[in-house]
């Protein structure tokens, strides 16, 4: 079953050459890829204290008597919620993908990237739009449609981007040398060129105002939703992920065939708005589609199983193995839960609740963040000669795992309370409102502790970053 | 530029076949029911510009984070809000028709709004609920909005007396 196909990640070539530049003159391979991991690391910093105000907003709303007057408007829930999501998925995890797609596409390929000229200023020009986003949206510039809030310069620039990016994956691509393609090139392909369509559509970018007219407005928000994870964080996490197993465990896949069969996907959104005043025949073609899931769904969990056969003691002292598998295992939980949530009566029980919030922790922090972790170690090991300190590492990973399972019990805990509290009919809402401070404390809680850990992540990246730099001095 | 891939033609196939899947899909989940979409309700509202604004600071403010405006038919007449049942009655499609965006919600750490004007037909009820939530609602976990122009909150207090 094993084809040479399948053992691509280990058959790299090392560094490809230097790539022409527009005017001939070369530049250095992978340094885009390297600006995009540590401005990636800076977001995840920012957002990530702004999610920690979130929470302590909804232990209390006295926070807001620590802030300053003249910034009560822009430091308030309503304007940094969307701020902490944007740039979390936006800044963090997509400029990681970026650098994930341009560094890996031409190993791949055994080739040298499209262009490493576009790639630079695919970075620098998508951190001018995480600065707008982190700008704007505080600001109180907002389209008001979730996950599609930015406006409408920053949407087209978004969607210019994707489409840079996928010129670059897609260039590399058609001047490769090695004729068969691996399963995460392919996934890189459709992922950076499908979500522009996707974005484009779902942001309505052809109109200022960015929204559709009535009931078909919350339809397409919730299509473009759906697909923003599923062809854009889905197929590309699937990609790395599909890399970095047999890379990181030293394995060859064990069915290339099987890993393309997880290429198929889901594309109503429907699901996320069950019981919702929308046609019912939707939800029902939705939640067909949200059961096949499980088919590729299983074919990526049994390649992953058996890919890590034999491996799996390597994860005790390889931390960017242990992030892989975690993100691999929680992303096969987050799959159980979308189709447990995909049917009308458990839909009903939990949607609205905090039990939602946990399911998209589970997903972006659990799986899609672990395979970020994974990444920036592998790459700037690679790119930068990188070394780690295990024992920081290891404190990294726990401080981020043991919260993150504090916080998501405490929040599925929380949503079920709320559900079952709701559904009798016979509780007044501000009571249930009210007997739920003690699980936003512990909330609180969980999320300074991964905020810990997310300091020392940031600070071995720094180190990371300093001692490049300083060997570029010397 | 190939055409084919050497050796991997199902390849190429699948992704063809994946790209006409997208496009159908695309098609029959947010065309179609667009062009089935069911005329206005009679009592869906065209906004004044003075409820348009308020609408417009809803929005900026980020209310509809925490307050959805969709009633679900099992808990229509059913969900208690106030009092047993004043969630109201369940949400009709045609009710949104000259809404956009639509301001259907995710996530309800505060109630439902869809019908908040029935339980709250004060305007100054909704003042002194914007001002300072806790002094209203004991328990409340609502951040006050006193910092806001008051322009700003009348138009919004407006808005919200549509909501009925």
């Amino acid at each position: 079953m094993r084809s040479p196909v399948e053992g691509a990640p280990q058959a790299q070539s090392t560094t490809p050459a230097s790539a022409p530049s527009a005017g001939g003159r070369p530049l250095a391979p992978d340094q885009a890829a390297r600006w995009f991991i540590y401005s990636a690391v800076l977001w995840f910093l920012v957002a990530g204290l702004v999610g920690l105000l979130l929470a302590a907003f909804l232990y209390t709303p006295n926070v807001q008597s620590f802030i300053p007057e003249p910034w009560r408007g822009p430091l308030n829930f309503g304007r940094l919620r969307p701020m902490h999501v944007n740039v979390l998925l936006f800044g963090w995890l997509s400029m990681l993908y970026a650098a994930a797609f341009l560094y890996l596409t031409p190993r791949l390929t055994g080739t040298t990237l499209f262009s490493e000229a576009l790639a630079r200023w695919t970075c620098i020009l998508w951190n001018a739009l995480i600065t707008g986003v982190v700008v704007s949206l505080p600001l109180g510039f907002t389209q008001g449609r979730e996950y599609a809030e930015l406006v409408w310069p920053l949407d087209l620039l978004q969607t210019a981007l994707f489409l840079m990016l996928a010129l670059n994956v897609w260039g590399t691509v058609l001047r490769r040398r090695e004729p068969r393609l691996y399963v995460s090139v392919w996934n890189f392909m459709a992922a950076s060129l499908i979500i522009a369509l996707v974005y484009a559509f779902g942001n309505k970018i052809w109109d200022v105002s960015g929204a559709y007219v009535g009931m078909n407005d919350a339809i397409v928000n919730y299509f473009y939703v759906h697909n923003l994870f599923n062809v854009w964080f889905t197929t590309g996490g699937l990609g790395i992920a599909l890399y970095l197993i047999p890379r990181l465990s030293g394995n060859p896949l064990f069915s290339h065939r099987l890993a393309i069969w997880g290429f198929a996907s889901v594309w109503a959104g429907q699901h996320h708005l069950l019981y919702a005043p929308g046609p019912d025949w939707l939800e029902f073609v939705s939640i067909a589609f949200s059961i096949l899931a499980a088919i590729p769904n299983t074919a990526f969990g049994v390649n992953f199983v058996m890919t890590m056969r034999g491996a799996w003691h390597r994860v005790t002292h390889d931390v960017p193995l242990a992030w892989v598998a975690t993100g691999a295992s929680m992303y096969l939980l987050t799959c159980a839960q979308g189709v447990a949530q995909s049917f009308r009566d458990f839909s009903l029980l939990v949607h609205f609740t905090n039990w939602v919030i946990g399911h998209s922790h589970l997903v972006f922090v659990g799986a899609y963040s672990a395979y970020g972790f994974a990444l920036v170690y592998h790459l700037l090991g690679r790119i930068d000669g990188a070394r780690f300190d295990p024992r920081l590492q290891w404190w990294h990973y726990g401080l981020t795992m043991g919260g993150l399972w504090v916080f998501l019990l405490t929040l599925w805990s929380a949503g079920l309370i709320q559900g079952q509290n709701w559904a009798t009919g016979a509780i007044p809402f501000l009571a249930t409102v009210r007997s739920l401070q003690p699980y936003h404390l512990v909330r609180l809680l969980a999320g300074l502790i991964m905020a810990v850990g997310q300091l020392l992540f940031a600070y071995q990246v720094w180190r990371a970053f300093r001692g490049r730099a300083s060997a570029e001095t010397a | 530029m190939r055409t084919t891939i050497p050796g991997q033609p199902a390849l190429a196939y699948l992704l063809g076949g994946s790209l006409l899947f997208l496009v159908t899909g695309i098609i029959v989940t947010t065309g179609l029911p667009g062009w089935l979409a069911p005329p206005p309700s009679p009592g869906a509202r065209q906004y004044t510009p003075e409820e348009a604004l308020g609408r417009r600071v809803y929005i900026r403010e980020g209310c509809g984070y925490c307050h959805t405006q969709q009633v679900r038919a099992p808990e229509a007449e059913h969900g208690y809000t106030m009092r047993p049942g004043d969630i109201g009655p369940e949400s009709q499609p045609g009710d949104y028709a000259y809404q956009a965006p639509v301001l259907w919600g995710t996530e309800r750490q505060g109630p439902d709004l869809t019908f908040t004007a029935r339980r709250h037909p004060d305007r100054e009820w909704h003042l002194a609920h914007l001002r300072d939530p806790q002094a209203i609602a004991f328990g409340s976990i609502m951040p006050a909005f006193a910092h806001l122009p008051d322009a700003a909150l009348e138009a919004l207090a407006t808005y919200l007396l549509t909501l009925q």
